[in-house]
């Protein structure tokens, strides 16, 4: 196998659809880097995020039948399936027991030789930070942890029409950030 | 519809980031099918956000891969990729060589030799039956053989048997047929029915006939010398023409099949009747 090929996104997914060995391999060896990052920075122990990420290459491979790409690219698909199954991680109860020790040993130890990432310190995380507090909010319940649009306004106490302009408005200023 | 202020929204980045209701989403998918410029921006935002994504990619614990693909390891699809035809064939692998429990091996070296015995017993066991068989065969012949002179031997007695009785017959008159001058070592008789009038010959003493030769049997009958029969292999007896009357018989040799006269220079035996 030639570890400089390239191949067309329709190839590739063609040849994911027939479980092609090598365009799987290709298709981790080009994506993972990004997916691992939106998986960290929702689930942020690189540990259990590498597991989140095997698991979701394992979704990628065993669902790429229902990939639509008239609806959109490839890696949008991906990163779908990746911040789900992140959000799933951290709503596990094995997740937040780790978490909760993560959390003692840091004020112990502080945190030396852990393996936990800041979250903070990632990029998409940093760009959300930079947004108001009143958008940041949102982005974060929304994209992080999960939540529906119904769900912020109840636990925000706030009408949907404002939860929706927010998130909306919120949103279209972190493409600018990215963008630039 | 004005599609600007639509896509200015910040609809297509909730959409594309996950976050849209199922109905915000249903809408956006329409739109898109029926506005180009709204399915263009949301393009133009995926690729953003794809470009961005790679130029911050975080390289994952090495590990991952590994694990994955071991994974994974049945459910690839088992032919080579079409571009590389050269890999369709398969590098032949040695077969395996598996160890034995020690007690499989003593069984095995058992068997083996088991089997050696075997092999010569065979050889040893088929040589035998070869032997055998010729053997079989020569037996059978020879059986044949004595089953045959059995028979001819019976057939023989019997005839004899017949001739005897024949000669113990009262009505069968005897004709003793004495060594002519110059052959009187020669003997033969006649048995002749005086009811019947057949004729039978014994040849007590006569010189084997040379080939292509017969002796014939001739009955004087009126001073006149009558075709009696030629003497045929025969044991015993031998059956010879029916003799109304006759005053006296001979025997010649004559050629095979008899002659219709006498070589009266070749007659061996004669004798008168009475």
């Amino acid at each position: 196998m030639n570890p400089n090929q390239q191949y067309t996104e329709a190839e590739l997914v063609l040849l994911l659809t027939q479980r092609n060995e090598a365009a799987f391999s290709y298709l981790y060896d080009h994506y993972s880097g990004a997916l691992y990052h939106s998986i960290l920075s929702i689930v942020s122990d690189s540990e259990i995020a590498a597991d989140t990420l095997q698991e979701v290459f394992v979704k990628i491979f065993r669902q790429i039948g229902s990939y639509d790409s008239s609806k959109g690219r490839l890696y949008t698909w991906m990163l779908n399936i990746a911040r789900n199954a992140a959000i799933d991680t951290t709503r596990s109860k094995g997740f937040q027991k780790s978490q909760q020790n993560q959390s003692l040993s840091e004020t112990v130890y502080e945190s030396a030789g852990s393996v936990n990432i800041a979250s903070d310190d990632l990029n998409l995380r940093k760009w959300v930070n930079q947004l108001k507090p009143e958008w940041s909010v949102l982005i974060k319940l929304a994209y992080f942890e999960g939540y529906t649009q119904d769900e912020m306004a109840k636990m925000l106490d706030i009408p949907l029409g404002t939860v929706k302009t927010r998130l909306r408005a919120a949103l279209k200023e972190l493409h600018k950030l990215i963008k630039d | 519809m004005n599609t600007r202020e639509y896509i200015e929204s910040g609809i297509i980045e909730t959409y594309v980031l996950g976050m849209a209701s199922p109905e915000e989403a249903a809408e956006l998918e329409a739109l898109c099918l029926e506005f180009p410029e709204i399915k263009a921006a949301l393009n133009a935002f995926e690729e953003t956000l794809e470009k961005n994504a790679m130029a911050n990619a975080i390289p994952p614990p090495p590990g991952v891969k590994k694990a994955l693909f071991k994974e994974l390891e049945f459910s690839f699809a088992k032919t080579s990729l079409p571009e590389e035809p050269n890999q369709t064939v398969l590098p032949t692998q040695p077969a395996p060589v598996v160890a034995m429990k020690s007690f499989s091996r003593y069984f095995a070296a058992a068997a083996i030799i088991l089997l050696m015995i075997s092999g010569g017993l065979n050889i040893y066991f088929y040589s035998k039956f070869t032997e055998t068989t010729q053997q079989y065969q020569a037996l059978l012949i020879e059986k044949n053989t004595l089953q045959a002179n059995n028979q001819i031997i019976q057939t023989k007695s019997l005839d004899l048997f017949n001739s005897m009785q024949m000669m113990a017959d009262p009505n069968m008159q005897k004709i003793a047929m004495p060594g002519v001058p110059g052959k009187e070592v020669n003997y033969a008789t006649v048995f002749w029915d005086a009811k019947s009038k057949d004729v039978y010959l014994l040849p007590n003493k006569l010189p084997q006939p040379a080939q292509g030769k017969q002796y014939q049997l001739w009955a004087i009958v009126d001073g006149k010398p009558v075709d009696a029969g030629v003497m045929g292999d025969c044991a015993g007896l031998c059956k010879m023409k029916n003799i109304p009357a006759a005053s006296m018989f001979a025997i010649t040799l004559e050629k095979a099949g008899g002659s219709s006269s006498p070589t009266l220079s070749e007659m061996y035996v004669a004798g008168k009747v009475g």
